[in-house]
């Protein structure tokens, strides 16, 4: 290990910050945007999915994942450290809480220990920060409640009703200031959403391929596999198909 | 066979802990060892010794806190390699609380708050003796008399010579020796 | 030498009407003889009850662990746990020691805050929980004990009811143990109130 560095590569500037930290969030903000809406019953995740090439399949690019059935989260950023990133999460929602309790944890939680991988890395040796913020979304069975939190690369995380990520965070963000309000329900909110992605639109056409969106409603039971099982309810998280996406375009 | 071996350790100004292992020497024998109730005990001793000077003497462990912190270690050992084979009582005063407390431990590691105690034979000769004249609200004396009637049932009825008691007593001043 | 029964001692929990019941003996022997009349085996966490029997030392390590395990959820997730989360929790832990376990009998008792349902179970020591509509015992007196609660036991019992039935069955069953007995402590648990009653048995 000799040829290896092992002390950390986030140390304090003299004026008092860490500018690694700083560099990361300038890599999530050359990210494409991503934005979240919490509605009463659920809430919504959607990104733009840009392909450098028309001869790349879109549908091999996936930029929301599930992370339990009820949890799903989206990024800005750099792509191959959220895949770490997700891989975490869905390791750490078992061993430090399914194989425990036999129930998946709270969003709050899950946010919390996807958090704390983000804040090692800035303060271990070796190591430098992820590159990316998350936006998390979940479904809270003990409160029966949806929860929206952002995570940057620091470890520090918020909850939000609504909020933007990367490139155009700013502009999407006040455009959500305008179109928010209370009492939103899950289908205006993708309407939002989709509003949204098009004001801050860096270029190419709003369609199927191009738009990603993930939701957290009702609970899926076509997506659990089988049927017939009492007291079974499907993944409250789930990805629009792209003919779903198309459809709720269509009616923009 | 030693004739005088206290099995008393002070803990504190205001705690005394009584050990008893398996009979004969073994507390000399297990000592080269390096394992022995004498061992345990001080090990203990010292701990608890050290907490009060990490404290700058301004607060010693309470008798609960003890005997919590003992019955941990002896809990460690109970599933290590070669766990410690005593069983102890532990007597002391709560300066804080102004209430005297004693404590019974098994080897198993087992501890209950009790108002009198004995390990080995003299549980079989002392308890029924206890149980008829031991009340929640007798003073030093009258303990110090059914302590008496218990040892006269051992020197009369345990077919051994058990050479002498040790006896101390512990009130809120401190730990003192009796002329037994 | 059968660590489950060196120190003595019974449990049993009952489901009620929006209530549940548990109880536990307050002997702490030595094999055959006594040492302590007052060893209570149930622990409550928040809303959740725990009642265990089994090797004294393991009743202790057992209990305290749980209650470090306890707390920190509760810091962690600002909220009681949940009778069927702590089940869980507790079924976890044991398992952890399924090569030198704890000889310990565990049940639990309590009233789920979100649904209102009753619940109750029960465990071996390595784990494998035993859940139940009806009762749950555990203990040296548990065959007398499924023996009086087969018995004694009817659906739907209100809080007074329930708490008469799981009384006899305690101490009807302790009466037929040497092992337990020695005083008895009973919880009757209510949606909006926990009830502990001493009970007074014979001391022999």
């Amino acid at each position: 290990m000799a040829d290896r560095y092992s002390f950390s590569l986030t140390t304090f500037s003299p004026s008092g910050k860490l500018v690694q930290i700083e560099y990361a969030l300038a890599a999530v903000n050359q990210g494409v945007t991503s934005l979240g809406i919490k509605a009463t019953n659920g809430i919504v995740l959607a990104t733009e999915k840009k392909s450098t090439s028309s001869l790349i399949n879109p549908s091999s690019l996936e930029k929301i994942s599930l992370i339990t059935p009820n949890i799903g989260m989206v990024y800005s950023g750099m792509g191959p450290d959220f895949r770490v990133l997700v891989d975490r999460a869905r390791k750490v929602s078992h061993t430090n809480y399914k194989r425990i309790y036999n129930e998946y944890p709270p969003t709050r939680i899950l946010v919390q220990d996807v958090a704390r991988v983000m804040q090692e890395a800035t303060q271990s040796g070796g190591v430098r920060p992820y590159g990316v913020s998350l936006l998390v979304a979940g479904w809270d069975e003990h409160t029966d409640t949806p929860a929206l939190y952002q995570v940057d690369p620091s470890g520090s995380y918020f909850p939000w009703k609504a909020t933007a990520i990367g490139k155009s965070a700013t502009s999407a963000k006040t455009f959500l200031e305008k179109r928010y309000a209370e009492g939103l329900e899950l289908e205006d909110a993708i309407h939002i959403a989709l509003l949204t992605l098009k004001e801050t639109l860096e270029g190419g056409e709003l369609n199927g391929d191009t738009v990603e969106i993930g939701i957290v409603g009702t609970p899926a039971d076509h997506l659990l596999g089988y049927e017939g099982v009492e007291g079974k309810k499907g993944p409250r998280f789930r990805k629009l198909s792209p003919q779903e996406i198309e459809d709720y375009l269509t009616n923009l | 066979m030693k004739a005088e071996d206290d099995k008393t350790r002070i803990l504190n100004d205001h705690c005394l802990m009584a050990y008893s292992g398996e009979a004969g020497d073994t507390g000399m024998l297990t000592r080269s060892f390096g394992r022995g109730k004498v061992q345990f005990a001080e090990f203990i001793q010292a701990n608890v010794q050290l907490y009060g000077m990490r404290s700058n003497c301004t607060q010693a462990l309470s008798p609960s806190s003890v005997s919590s912190f003992v019955r941990t270690e002896l809990a460690k050992s109970l599933r290590s390699r070669k766990p410690y084979n005593l069983n102890l009582l532990i007597g002391g005063y709560d300066t804080v609380n102004d209430k005297p407390e004693l404590y019974w431990l098994d080897f198993l590691a087992a501890k209950d708050k009790l108002p009198y105690a004995a390990h080995g034979y003299a549980q079989y000769y002392c308890l029924s003796i206890l149980d008829k004249h031991h009340h929640p609200n007798i003073d030093l004396e009258q303990g110090l008399k059914i302590l008496r009637m218990c040892i006269e049932e051992l020197d009369r009825r345990m077919p051994m010579n058990f050479k002498g008691v040790n006896v101390k007593v512990i009130t809120k001043t401190g730990i003192q020796d009796l002329e037994y | 030498m059968d660590p489950f029964s060196i120190n003595g001692g019974a449990c049993v929990a009952m489901v009620g009407k929006n209530c549940v019941a548990i109880a536990c003996d307050l002997r702490l022997g030595k094999q055959t003889l006594t040492i302590s009349n007052n060893y209570p085996k149930i622990f409550s966490y928040g809303d959740t009850y725990l009642g265990l029997t089994g090797l004294a030392t393991d009743i202790e390590t057992v209990s305290t662990d749980l209650r470090t395990k306890v707390n920190m959820y509760r810091l962690r997730e600002e909220r009681d746990i949940e009778p069927e989360t702590f089940t869980n929790l507790v079924s976890s832990y044991l398992y952890q020691r399924r090569f030198g376990p704890f000889y310990v009998s565990p049940v639990v008792a309590g009233i789920n805050n979100r649904t209102g349902e009753p619940f109750i179970a029960a465990f071996d020591c390595l784990g494998c929980t035993d859940y139940s509509k009806d009762f749950v015992v555990s203990g040296t007196s548990s065959n007398q004990l499924f023996g009086t609660c087969e018995s004694l036991w009817e659906p739907g019992l209100e809080p007074e009811d329930l708490f008469e039935t799981i009384s006899q069955v305690l101490l009807n069953s302790m009466d037929r143990d040497a092992l337990a007995g020695w005083g008895a402590h009973v919880y009757i648990i209510t949606k909006d109130q926990v009830i502990k009653r001493l009970l007074k048995t014979r001391q022999d």
